[in-house]
């Protein structure tokens, strides 16, 4: 690594390792120095299997908790708490089930202090973006799986975050469904470009989305295993040759580590 | 509603002949009917047969009874005048032991220093039957208004304060990293999350705070009561007049189910966003 970053280097994460202590117990090192930088709106998606610490990079991102040893770094600041610089997408949606799909979406410029009319019109933007146009009165509970999550999406995006990360947003969906959202996904990305980082265990879902795969050791302490540079055009077909050759070629490696 | 479904059993009744009558038969609402008159004319056919000998009133009687004490001044006033001091003492119960449980339950669930004040003394109270305080309410208060309302609070304030501070407790912590990471503050966690995200516990508490609160209410006027429905019951019992009993256990009864009523259209206006829950 050069001493002068990139230009547009995004994010940094420099040795970062984190171990939990649970009580009575020794401690559980779950991620064990991780180095990567994201250069600016870059797809980067971090693939590992389940309890790998994958999940925990990414809180430590987005702030929700800090690393042991080492540090991240965004646009060169180093990160200390959450902030509305970092949009996270949950795996289990997280929506606010009192507030309407407005409400959710209009919420993190409402804590913001964004007038009324002006946020309404940028979380109008944001629901007809991820295609919830109709269902802005709607209360979660009305929604299915899939429209839940692009409502977390559409929340995440409406903050204007630099940064979009994303744990597992689809591992509670059924299979259809799930490349269906794939597809949106890039196209969302593609009319709004964000430096993202999408956790995912599904090696599909990565090879669809990914200008680069990070995977991990499949044991933990989670660590880098392997970096995998995608440059294929989207959009793109989940049989096409390249992509299957590099599906084997990831899952041979992964099998390797299971 | 009911019309429409009816509509439908005629609809595909005539599609699929010879069910006809058994659909019919097994139609929700007919079954509701057929159970109802049945009870009560089991209900009926016992007291005429005086298998209790002569403390069942039959059902007719047990209505004309309510009619007749309406229409006259019984103990000082009419029926409406007996129900309505019996429900206040339960508004003002239930009212003044809610107002203080609920807020002292989320506060005692945010705060860690007022839990720790405030949940041994609570700990220590709460497996106290709210009955047990109906002695000792009189010694101290009397055989007035007050020591009626007392343990009517006493009881109420249990569940209250127990729901609130769970409902914040049970909170899904992961919604205040939403919060977090949007960029809100400890405040708006609260605010956003904590609150509207305990407000189904805290109406859960309530309807059984208020169910509490006719026990209790019931409880302290058999004891010691110059008016109000358990008066009537327990006048009844002094007087061997079953139908005055069984009519004051109807009433309570009534007066229960309405005010539960009451308490689920404030939380369906409350919280729109709840998924109704049929057959409430």
């Amino acid at each position: 690594m050069t001493a002068e970053p990139s230009p547009t280097l995004k994010i940094h994460c420099e040795d970062v390792s984190k171990t939990f202590i649970q009580k009575g117990h020794i401690g559980v090192p779950v991620i064990r120095d991780i180095s990567l930088d994201v250069e600016e709106n870059e797809f980067l998606v971090v693939l590992g299997p389940g309890q790998c610490g994958k999940s925990t990079l990414l809180r430590i991102i987005a702030g929700l908790e800090t690393p042991d040893t080492g540090y991240v770094t965004l646009d060169g600041q180093p990160i200390v708490g959450p902030g509305p610089d970092r949009g996270l997408v949950f795996q289990g949606y997280m929506l606010f089930a009192w507030e309407t799909v407005m409400g959710n979406v209009e919420m993190g410029l409402k804590l913001r202090g964004v007038p009324k009319h002006e946020r309404r019109e940028v979380a109008q933007h944001y629901i007809d973006l991820v295609g919830l146009t109709g269902f802005e009165k709607h209360y979660p509970h009305q929604l299915s799986g899939g429209m839940k999550q692009r409502v977390g999406i559409a929340r995440a995006y409406a903050n204007s975050p630099k940064v979009m990360l994303l744990d597992e947003p689809f591992g509670q969906l059924d299979a259809q469904t799930r490349m269906f959202m794939q597809k949106e996904t890039a196209r969302i990305w593609e009319h709004e470009k964000r430096t993202v980082v999408f956790v995912t265990n599904n090696i599909d879902e990565a090879l669809f989305l990914a200008d680069r795969i990070i995977l991990m050791e499949g044991k933990l302490p989670g660590r880098i295993k392997r970096e995998y540079v995608i440059g294929l055009p989207r959009p793109r077909d989940h049989a096409h040759k390249d992509i299957l050759e590099l599906r084997a070629m990831i899952t041979a490696q992964t099998e390797l580590v299971l | 509603m009911s019309s429409s479904i009816a509509n439908e059993t005629v609809g595909s009744a005539s599609v699929r002949e010879g069910r006809t009558l058994w659909e019919m038969l097994t139609n929700t609402y007919v079954l509701y009917f057929v159970s109802l008159a049945g009870f009560f004319l089991l209900w009926d056919r016992v007291a005429y047969l005086h298998v209790f000998g002569d403390s069942l009133a039959r059902p007719h009687v047990v209505a004309q009874k309510l009619y007749m004490l309406s229409q006259v001044k019984f103990a000082g006033t009419n029926l409406a005048g007996h129900i309505w001091v019996s429900t206040q003492r339960v508004l003002i119960g239930f009212g003044l032991a809610s107002v203080i449980a609920v807020p002292l339950g989320l506060f005692m669930s945010l705060n860690q220093y007022a839990n720790a004040i405030v949940k041994p003394i609570f700990d220590l109270f709460k497996p106290m039957p709210p009955i047990a305080w109906v002695s000792i309410s009189i010694l101290w208060f009397g055989i007035g208004e007050f020591s009626k309302v007392f343990i009517i609070a006493i009881g109420t304030f249990v569940p209250c304060l127990l729901n609130a501070y769970n409902g914040i407790r049970l909170i899904e912590p992961e919604l205040y990293d939403v919060v977090r990471v949007l960029g809100g503050s400890r405040k708006d966690e609260i605010i956003q999350v904590s609150f509207p995200a305990s407000f189904p516990a805290i109406f859960a508490g309530l309807q059984i705070s208020l169910s509490v609160a006719w026990t209790c209410l019931l409880a302290a006027e058999l004891m010691n009561a110059r008016d109000g429905m358990g008066f009537l019951i327990k006048r009844g019992m002094d007087t061997h007049d079953p139908a005055l009993v069984l009519g004051g256990m109807v009433l309570i009864a009534a007066m229960a189910w309405l005010s539960s009523l009451l308490i689920s259209l404030l939380e369906r206006k409350a919280c729109p966003w709840k998924r109704s829950i049929e057959n409430l």
